[in-house]
């Protein structure tokens, strides 16, 4: 299943707007030159942020703004019934940064999904980012990503805002960056993600991000093959000296025994036909072996 | 968060699955009471949360008062992959034949809870041969019972062990779902020679994310005061085994940074990362923290700067590291104001560079004799 990402000046709302994060990152996001039409804050209706008006209820958000993206910035306990109230508004594509949402809440999200048709990103995602239309809905910091023809996908903020910075240094534009999340479960999965790369003229090559834990690369390698994907794909996989069974910053980032570990990743995606780079700071060169 | 085997087995009790008479003790004097209550001989179990318990003598079967009072003492002292034993529970020991194992776990490239169930259970399930094992998902309202007895008769069970099976996986699967488990897991599930069932032994995993819905399960203090340490500053912090502390900001770039200070040779002391947006104060509350490592002969901060102010964390470093005592400091800052931040460090002694190789060789180098 394929996913739409919005049109450059289409109007996004924010959840969770007036809180910290919410308000800080909704004004990047407008400098950044997305169109964040609304904000959402139940009880704050009325109130505006950056100068963006701020709605009780969702509903009236598109009503107002007939916006279809949404950014949630809302705690994790309130990160379910948000995504439920999104929904039925009528939001199709919704972008959790949240962390820390209990695993049962978020495969509530991925029936909500599959029920609905809607598309969570997330959560525990920095979002995603395409630079040629200037959409921005995530908290990544801008200046790192420029447009091209890469789609990066990464299981790490920090990682994905890292490799962007390399690729950009290196003329090697983007034309999305994604985060999947560091949970071990995520509502967008890599595999997903390679079927968005396979549709999208644009995209010329892939770069994926990944870590220790679960078996996303694994199903991603299978995936390239069964679906005989085309473009070059760049492969970086972190955490092959962590230790088994501690969770390495991300929920998602656990070894147990022989699953989830970095070997097993590597070898299936080579397998798969990947490149593999051992450090971030190869990935520039495997992407343009020309260069 | 991870329940020690007496706890789980409270759970079990609670939703009606059996469990072996117990009584939990914390000396001598409380498990030569439990003779009394429970009747020898019976198990004593060193209630650690690490794996390997039996193996490491945690395990014993007890025939006398005077082998009870030897064993108490020996199994308190006693260190399972270096975790202290927190407690002994004393229980009645079980005559029993065949051993089952019973689980529901989150299969996380399904996106779904399963239930596993075999045969043989016992310690040495995990290596058991896969086609042993019968697996079904869990709809998120719950297993049906058809579908538990359905799996009951794949796994070829007969008569009372059938439907005291299929009624004990609901219970399993009713108190994963309401506790907010990612694991529960019974194994041995033993057959008694009546054909009913009993759980010897109790696995149950937490989902941390959800311990808000559930303020009944407190967590206990971590046994290392660092890591209590860094929980009081929200960072995801490791202890490691080496000799380069590495502090970063986001959890993969911290864990690609282990990588590469494996790769030049050197050896990781923790892995910290001091989360998004990280100001002067966490900073150094996270280099105060590492220095307190008795292994730590170098600190690696890898920094790479997007919503997180690179200057900021440079004068973090610069007042940090003019203390003492104080172990070298090693800095990779790159991101927005890098060119500040590195103006900043210029005359602090801490040699920074604009790419994690080159500082993680600088530190590797550091700590070679």
């Amino acid at each position: 299943m394929t996913f739409e990402v919005p049109e450059a000046g289409d109007p996004v709302v924010v959840q969770g707007i007036t809180g910290r994060y919410g308000s800080l990152h909704a004004g990047l996001m407008l400098r950044y030159g997305t169109n964040v039409a609304a904000g959402v804050t139940p009880g704050k209706g009325g109130q505006s942020v950056e100068g963006i008006p701020v709605f009780d209820t969702v509903k009236a958000a598109v009503e107002e703004t007939g916006a279809k993206a949404s950014v949630l910035f809302v705690p994790a306990p309130a990160i379910l019934p948000a995504v439920v109230e999104a929904v039925g508004a009528g939001i199709r594509l919704l972008v959790a940064i949240t962390e820390h949402v209990p695993i049962r809440d978020t495969l509530a999200m991925i029936r909500l999904c599959e029920e609905s048709g809607a598309r969570v990103i997330g959560p525990n995602t920095p979002g995603i980012i395409v630079p040629s239309r200037r959409l921005k809905l995530g908290i990544m910091p801008a200046p790192s990503f420029l447009d091209g023809g890469v789609a990066l996908f990464s299981r790490s903020g920090t990682l994905m805002y890292e490799v962007a910075d390399a690729l950009s240094k290196s003329a090697l534009g983007q034309h999305v960056a994604l985060g999947v999340g560091g949970d071990p479960v995520n509502c967008t999965t890599m595999t997903e993600c390679l079927d968005w790369a396979a549709a999208v003229d644009e995209v010329t090559s892939v770069v994926v991000v990944g870590e220790i834990g679960g078996d996303a690369e694994e199903r991603l390698a299978e995936h390239i093959l069964a679906t005989r994907f085309s473009k070059p794909v760049v492969a970086y996989i972190a955490g092959r000296s962590a230790p088994k069974e501690k969770h390495m910053g991300h929920a998602g980032a656990i070894i147990y025994g022989s699953y989830g570990t970095a070997e097993s990743k590597v070898a299936a995606l080579k397998r798969a036909g990947a490149s593999i780079a051992r450090t971030t700071g190869e990935i520039p060169a495997l992407v343009s072996p020309s260069r | 968060m991870r329940l020690f085997e007496y706890e789980g087995k409270e759970l079990f009790s609670k939703y009606g699955i059996p469990v072996p008479r117990s009584k939990l003790a914390n000396d001598e004097s409380q498990v030569l009471a439990a003779v009394e209550e429970i009747g020898l001989p019976f198990v004593i179990k060193a209630q650690v949360l690490s794996g390997g318990r039996g193996k490491a003598g945690g395990v014993v079967l007890v025939r006398t008062k005077d082998e009870a009072r030897r064993e108490a003492g020996r199994v308190l002292a006693l260190n399972v992959g270096g975790e202290p034993t927190r407690a002994l529970l004393v229980e009645e020991a079980a005559q029993h034949g065949e051993e089952m194992y019973v689980s529901v776990s989150l299969n996380r490239g399904r996106r779904e809870f399963v239930a596993l169930a075999s045969r043989s259970g016992g310690t040495e399930v995990e290596s058991r041969a896969q086609g042993a094992v019968e697996e079904l998902p869990v709809p998120l309202e719950g297993l049906r019972a058809d579908a538990a007895s359905a799996l009951g008769t794949k796994l070829g069970l007969e008569g009372r062990t059938s439907s005291e099976f299929c009624s004990i996986l609901l219970k399993l699967e009713r108190l994963s779902r309401e506790e907010e488990c990612e694991l529960a897991e019974i194994n041995p599930l033993a057959v008694h020679a009546d054909g009913t069932l009993i759980a010897l032994d109790s696995k149950i995993v937490l989902d941390d994310n959800a311990l808000f819905r559930h303020p009944e399960f407190s967590q206990l203090p971590p046994e290392d005061p660092l890591e209590g340490e860094a929980a009081k500053f929200g960072f995801a912090f490791v202890r490691l085994d080496g000799n380069v502390a590495v502090v970063g900001n986001g959890a993969g770039l911290v864990l690609s940074t282990l990588d590469l200070v494996a790769d030049a040779g050197g050896r990781a002391a923790c892995f910290l990362d001091l989360g998004g947006g990280a100001q002067r104060e966490r900073v150094e509350a996270a280099l105060r923290l590492v220095r307190g490592l008795p292994s730590a002969r170098a600190i690696l901060v890898n920094i790479f700067g997007g919503i997180t102010r690179t200057t900021d964390v440079a004068e973090g470093l610069r007042a940090v590291v003019s203390e003492r005592p104080m172990v070298p400091v090693f800095a990779r800052i790159s991101g927005a104001e890098e060119a500040e931040a590195h103006a900043l460090l210029s005359d602090s002694g801490v040699p920074v560079f604009r790419t994690a190789q080159e500082a993680v060789l600088a530190a590797v180098r550091g700590v070679s004799p």
